[in-house]
């Protein structure tokens, strides 16, 4: 059964990424869908070199993103300032570990996941490798649903230096990680919106 | 080989979007999904309740959003000093300290594009259920499409959760209407992308509207 599946690409036709048409190509040239109105084209353009570059800005910005402070909490004329895992550890520490586990998974762990998922997908693709292609494919797509949930401690900060502000005696403010922070969740998107999991399947012979 | 030449009136071809695999699509049971030959990813569903259910939790989601987003989330009392804000106020005074791009990075995925999403789904939904034939369907669809990775209230969501368990610390927090509308807010909204496929919307307009199926040559 799998395999006489043959690819759209080789007859000629392409899936539409932004409707999902099969629509029948002319020849090499892009069209526009005949229903949506977007681009069409067999593969996302120079797809796996955006992505790279993406991700390479990505992994750049993980570093600040852990070792700067996220947020500066002022009481009394007391500063102090804590990082990621500083939150992580206070958190621990005072036996709230369900917590300190939640902050961990989602800011630590899962963008440092996903860029690894990326470069390993995409590593695999540039050698045309066929091993596991179901399993990346599969990868592909758990990266591309969790990503998001990275966002959670630049919310948290948000809220808290937005809700503790007005005339009180401790302030919040956002330290210098919270926009590397952004910047990985949001880079590592468009790395992976960049990459087309069709390539996966692509013989590059 | 063969299969993909039959022409059946039940049948659509479809290329899979994940692996690109041409396939002959049979015709998908309500409640049912189809799957690609090749790798098994979800190529559509047919939910249950067609167009309706996802009509009637965007428009409970329409009037959570207005009440999640005018109410206070929560109140926090320090030393006698009573603060509360809703989300957006939260993300002025941000913006007010001197940070108006995180301002936004928290703003927007909240706040600014579930609304978008929440309207212009409405607009789509309402065009084609009751069909109105409205004239930017279309490009509000791909709008639509392009803004969902985008929308991050349901971690928004757990933000405020952890926020609560922090300032616990700092403050006398008292859970708001904000909150409780927002926790909804979240629910339905799910709700409302898990009933809803694009690919049944696009075939639906197509229907309605018409349009070629081949696209013009040169």
């Amino acid at each position: 059964m799998a395999s006489n599946v043959v690819s759209a690409m080789s007859r000629g036709i392409a899936g539409c990424h932004t409707c999902g048409l099969a629509v029948q190509m002319p020849d090499n040239t892009e069209v526009e869908c005949p229903r949506c109105g977007a681009e069409v084209h067999y593969r996302k353009h120079d797809s796996i070199n955006r992505a790279w570059a993406f991700l390479i800005a990505a992994f750049i910005m993980y570093i600040p993103a852990n070792t700067e402070p996220m947020m500066r909490t002022t009481s009394l004329g007391n500063t102090s300032a804590d990082t990621i895992m500083g939150g992580v550890i206070y958190f621990l520490s005072h036996g709230d570990w369900p917590l300190a586990l939640v902050i961990f998974a989602a800011s630590v762990m899962l963008p440092l996941l996903k860029m690894i998922a990326i470069a390993y997908i995409l590593i695999l693709t540039q050698r045309a490798s066929s091993e596991r292609r179901i399993e990346r494919t599969n990868l592909y797509k758990i990266a591309e649903i969790l990503g998001k949930w990275s966002m959670l401690d630049i919310f948290v900060v948000g809220l808290m230096a937005g809700l503790v502000q007005l005339g009180a005696l401790t302030t919040i403010a956002p330290g210098p990680a919270c926009i590397a922070f952004a910047g990985v969740v949001i880079l590592t998107m468009f790395a992976e919106m960049a990459f087309d999991p069709k390539l996966i399947w692509d013989k590059m012979e | 080989m063969d299969s993909l030449e039959t022409m059946d009136e039940k049948q659509i071809r479809f290329v899979c979007h994940e692996c690109d695999a041409l396939q002959m699509v049979p015709a998908v049971e309500p409640g049912h999904d189809a799957n690609c030959i090749r790798c098994k990813s979800r190529l559509f569903r047919n939910p249950r309740g067609g167009i309706d259910k996802p009509l009637a939790f965007l428009i409970a989601s329409m009037f959570m959003f207005v009440i999640a987003n005018v109410m206070p989330i929560m109140t926090l009392t320090i030393v006698g000093v009573k603060l509360r804000t809703t989300i957006t106020g939260a993300a002025y005074i941000f913006y007010q300290q001197g940070s108006p791009e995180l301002a936004a990075i928290v703003w927007l995925p909240s706040v600014f594009i579930p609304g978008v999403i929440i309207l212009s789904l409405f607009y789509v939904l309402f065009s084609i259920r009751f069909q109105m034939n409205w004239r930017y369907t279309k490009p509000i669809l791909v709008l639509t499409g392009r803004l969902l990775p985008w929308g991050m209230m349901d971690v928004f969501m757990l933000g405020i959760l952890v926020s609560i368990v922090k300032l616990v610390g700092l403050a006398d927090v008292v859970i708001g209407t904000g909150f409780y509308a927002f926790a909804f807010l979240v629910v339905l909204y799910a709700s409302t992308i898990a009933s809803l496929e694009t690919h049944t919307l696009w075939e639906c307009l197509t229907e309605q509207q018409g349009s070629p199926m081949e696209p013009t040559n040169g």
